[in-house]
């Protein structure tokens, strides 16, 4: 069994907080670069300003949350606590925070300089996160699906990083490694291991628990994240081996699984007690649509000639996935994570002399609507950007950094209620 | 021996719903009571306020996954 957490131990509301206030940040970064390079920035997934755009959001912002939520959720929903919260948060954000800057501006630049700064920043940043986490998760049952998932994304996490800096090196370099075979290894241990794995692990818990829906069945939170590391792991053995049939199979098998996530996700939200449905509910509904959209835009590709052939699928693959399923709802579960969080420090911080205000109060639900609205514009946009670059793009770039500054503010709102109140406490207790 | 108990379900409530209900059903009982609260898992940010409290707690899984809580007063 876990150890009991003293409040001593429990992670000050910093730690988590400087990561979830930072991620939007990159996303304004990544709609000025929008802007910035205009209809071309969809011309190909190989140029430097879409590799760019796409670490901006992946290292930038999910990445942040990610990691962020992680250090927050192990001691609240499995009872593990990382050594030295505080530390570990500071060394990590201090890492990855100037890491995913130099990857970014190492793509739009090509300056071996700065991509050796930004391997050396996010090696050292998600190493030392997996070093801790793993010391958090160390003696707890493999057994439970929350912390089998948790495991598994690290592994993922560690492969991803890998795999990226191999690319990294060798783009720095320009040393002659095969780079199309290391980047889909990159992208299919990060989407698939790392983070489809790590969003099916909280969904496990979270959706239940604040979607109020039914449990995940066992059958699938049991067996859904073993799945997928046997088949992204037999794939990668088989694109290694330059078994091609095979390796196409087993990618039609890993995308039947997020399929069947998304389908069983959505069935559970369909079944919710709640009377009135409300943004996290929303974001929830709109990332698993956006999930299932690219996965049907995968599963189509090898179907229908045409849409291979369009030079536009990979980027609207990209925002799909990347804006569509993840910011979605990481965007929805920040909305959730956050009040929640001030909500417990300030109960803590009460010691039950003073009433904490409730997770309304702390951040006000029609603040999450309208920043949801902009968001849902912000992805409607992108989606036509790739299709129609010349009307769109600019539009889509601008409601990105909209809904980002608008999400940042929210963010804002609820620290700054937890730190008013604090001071309010404070005085009281006195 | 424990008098009364107190028996909170809170499963399908929306955090921190069950965390208010059982500080409130604390907050009026006595020290011969106790309070029983059925959770869909464990919460454990409520352990850690029970402790610093001076509640003692004892924690079940039930077959159908259901987490049954019971929280009573440490008497000197």
């Amino acid at each position: 069994m876990p150890t009991l957490l003293s409040f001593d131990q429990a992670p000050p509301l910093s730690a988590p907080l400087r990561y979830f206030l930072t991620a939007p940040l990159f996303a304004v970064l990544a709609g000025v670069l929008l802007l910035y390079s205009g209809p071309d920035a969809f011309a190909s997934r190989w140029t430097p300003t879409a590799l760019a755009l796409t670490h901006l959001i992946t290292v930038g912002f999910m990445l942040q949350v990610m990691l962020g939520a992680m250090q927050q959720l192990f001691p609240v929903v499995v009872g593990a606590n990382f050594p030295r919260p505080l530390r570990v948060a500071t060394l990590v954000h201090a890492s990855i925070t100037p890491g995913a800057l130099f990857l970014a501006a190492a793509f739009l630049t090509h300056e071996p300089l700065l991509f050796a700064a930004a391997v050396a920043c996010l090696v050292a940043g998600v190493t030392f996160f997996v070093v801790a986490a793993a010391s958090a998760l160390r003696g707890l049952a493999w057994t439970l699906p929350i912390v089998l998932g948790f495991k598994l994304s690290l592994i993922g996490l560690g492969v991803t990083v890998l795999t990226g800096m191999l690319l990294a090196v060798s783009l720095g370099l320009e040393l002659d490694w095969p780079l199309l075979e290391l980047t889909d290894l990159h992208l299919g241990w990060g989407l698939m291991v790392w983070a489809c794995i790590l969003l099916a692990a909280v969904a496990f818990v979270t959706v239940p628990m604040f979607q109020l829906t039914p449990e995940y069945p066992a059958w699938f939170s049991r067996r859904f994240a073993l799945s997928v590391l046997a088949s992204v792991v037999l794939w990668t053995l088989a694109d290694l081996a330059g078994l091609k049939s095979a390796a196409t199979l087993l990618t039609v098998v890993i995308v039947v699984l997020a399929v069947v996530f998304t389908l069983v996700t959505l069935r559970l939200l369909g079944q919710s007690k709640r009377a009135k449905t409300d943004a996290s509910h929303m974001f929830w509904i709109v990332s698993m649509v956006s999930a299932l959209a690219a996965c049907g835009l995968w599963l189509a590709d090898g179907v229908v000639d045409r849409l291979g052939q369009w030079q536009g699928r990979p980027a609207l693959f990209g925002v799909l996935l990347l804006i569509g399923c993840f910011t979605s709802v990481m965007i929805g579960m920040l909305y959730k994570i956050v009040p929640f969080l001030v909500w417990l420090h300030l109960q803590n911080t009460g010691r039950g002399h003073v009433k904490a205000p409730n997770m309304k109060q702390v951040l006000p639900q029609v603040r999450i609507d309208r920043q949801m609205l902009v968001h849902q514009l912000a992805l409607a946009l992108l989606l036509l950007a790739v299709v129609w670059p010349r009307w769109f793009v600019y539009p889509a770039g601008l409601a990105l950094i909209c809904a980002s500054v608008w999400l940042w503010l929210n963010l804002l709102c609820a620290t700054a209620v937890y730190r008013n109140q604090r001071l309010k406490m404070g005085i009281v207790i006195q | 021996m424990r008098q009364s108990r107190t028996t909170i379900d809170a499963r399908g409530l929306e955090p921190p719903e069950p965390f208010e209900l059982t500080m409130a059903a604390l907050e009026s009982c006595d020290a011969s009571q106790s309070v029983l609260l059925l959770l869909s898992r464990e919460p454990y940010p409520l352990y850690r306020v029970l402790e610093r409290n001076g509640y003692c707690r004892e924690t079940r899984h039930r077959l159908d996954g259901t987490v049954e809580v019971l929280i009573w007063r440490e008497t000197p």
